[in-house]
């Protein structure tokens, strides 16, 4: 067993000290990636392990984006937009809870573990919440391991 | 018994006002969809008995539309299907008549906007839950996520994505269905784990808000999967947590697509 693989990014490690899990976050373009960005010209440390989606408002988040982060083997998907009232097309946000309240649920009642999943309101001047919510994201996902075997939408060979 | 039915099906069609009437007739011991255009034919209707398909899903079909005005017998799911189709605007002004039966009674011919004023009277407003499957949805909501994935897991493995589901739901009639599309593909189609999973969850998620709970998809499912468990489930966040009944009036505001401000959002952190 000589031979190496090559993967674009490392796999995450199996040991539950080690784990680094790997997360897809879904943001809107106004609000929560522009508190990101200040979470980053602020210079704030937060965990590496997450790649972000912009998208143009939470509204635009259909429930297959999610689906398909797992589906391609994510171990938590955060989805993420401008506070109620804040929406820059005024109701994108208010549509997008509806959709994740029942979204939610037939995610978990099918066996992904509400772990795995995070909502969450950052507004533009957010970027303190911002880092600490991906922390505590992946702190939270680091404590539920590896979502690998268990995860019923993983794509299979 | 179902006199009052003949009768009127009979004039509905006698009259005009139907081209054709949707009903059931009895064939080997069961009962089987008729569609009934001649008067003289009309005593073969029989009521449903809540265990047969739901006529309404007839009413997207293009062979149906045709005879429009069409007079369809219903109880009461599938007089809620019918509002949920008027409400998303598939069925044209007056091209329904409701024969309605309800606990095998007729009760008798209407428009949609007379049905739906009846649905109200003779109410509850939202769909009651059947108590077996609240139940059965209380023992998988007690369980481990890894149980429940677990125990989905062997229900979808049967699944041959023969689509019988979606054929057999009024609320299903997208011309081209998510599933199908695959500029990009969403949901692989292939019966195999992740587009199974990926399958069901899309297709009880579509119909939030839109399903009447009538089991048709679930009776119709060859390899007996519970769909209705996964409808059930939507069900109840849309009905305790939003107060939201599918098929309310002809011309009710849909579930998703609408919003309200104080909608419940503690998930949201």
């Amino acid at each position: 067993m000589t031979q190496t693989q090559h993967t674009t990014e490392p796999a995450p490690q199996e040991t539950p000290q080690a784990f680094s899990p790997r997360i897809t976050a879904f943001v809107c373009n106004w609000c929560t990636y522009a508190g990101a960005d200040l979470a980053g010209t602020s210079r704030l440390q937060y965990p590496p392990q997450m790649r972000i989606v912009k998208l143009p408002c939470t509204g635009r988040i259909d429930p297959l984006f999610v689906l398909k982060a797992f589906e391609a083997g994510c171990d938590g998907v955060l989805v993420s937009g401008c506070h109620p009232g804040d929406c820059h097309y005024t109701s994108g946000n208010y549509h997008a809870r509806r959709r994740w309240a029942v979204f939610g649920r037939l995610l978990s009642f099918t066996g992904i573990d509400e772990r795995r999943l995070r909502f969450s309101w950052v507004s533009a001047a957010e970027g303190r919440k911002f880092a600490d919510l991906v922390a505590e994201f992946t702190e939270q996902l680091r404590q539920a391991g590896p979502f690998g075997p268990h995860n019923p939408a993983r794509r299979q060979p | 018994m179902s006199d009052a039915l003949h009768t009127l099906a009979a004039e509905l069609l006698t009259a005009g006002r139907a081209k054709m009437v949707l009903g059931l007739r009895r064939r080997e011991g069961g009962l089987v969809p008729a569609f009934v255009t001649n008067p003289a034919r009309a005593d073969a209707l029989e009521p449903p008995t809540g265990v047969e398909a739901n006529l309404a899903a007839y009413l997207n079909k293009p062979a149906i539309r045709k005879q429009f005005p069409v007079a369809i017998v219903v109880d009461r799911p599938a007089l809620r299907s019918l509002l949920v189709l008027a409400s998303e605007h598939q069925l044209p002004e007056a091209s329904v008549t409701a024969l309605l039966v309800d606990a095998g009674q007729c009760v008798g011919a209407m428009d949609l906007a007379e049905a739906a004023a009846w649905l109200a009277e003779h109410g509850p407003a939202l769909i009651e839950p059947d108590p077996a499957l609240e139940a059965r949805r209380a023992e998988l909501a007690a369980m481990s996520s890894q149980q429940r994935a677990e125990f989905w897991r062997q229900q979808f493995a049967r699944c041959t994505r023969c689509y019988a589901c979606r054929a057999a739901c009024p609320s299903c009639y997208c011309t081209q269905c998510i599933v199908e599309r695959n500029t990009p593909q969403w949901i692989s189609p292939s019966a195999r784990g992740h587009g199974n999973y990926a399958w069901n969850l899309i297709r009880a998620f579509h119909l939030a808000g839109r399903c009447s709970a009538c089991g048709s998809c679930q009776r119709a499912c060859p390899q007996g999967i519970p769909l209705m468990l996964l409808n059930a489930e939507a069900l109840a966040v849309v009905q305790e947590e939003f107060v939201y009944a599918a098929g309310t009036a002809a011309d009710a505001e849909p579930f998703i697509g609408t919003w309200n401000e104080d909608d419940a959002g503690e998930f949201i952190r």
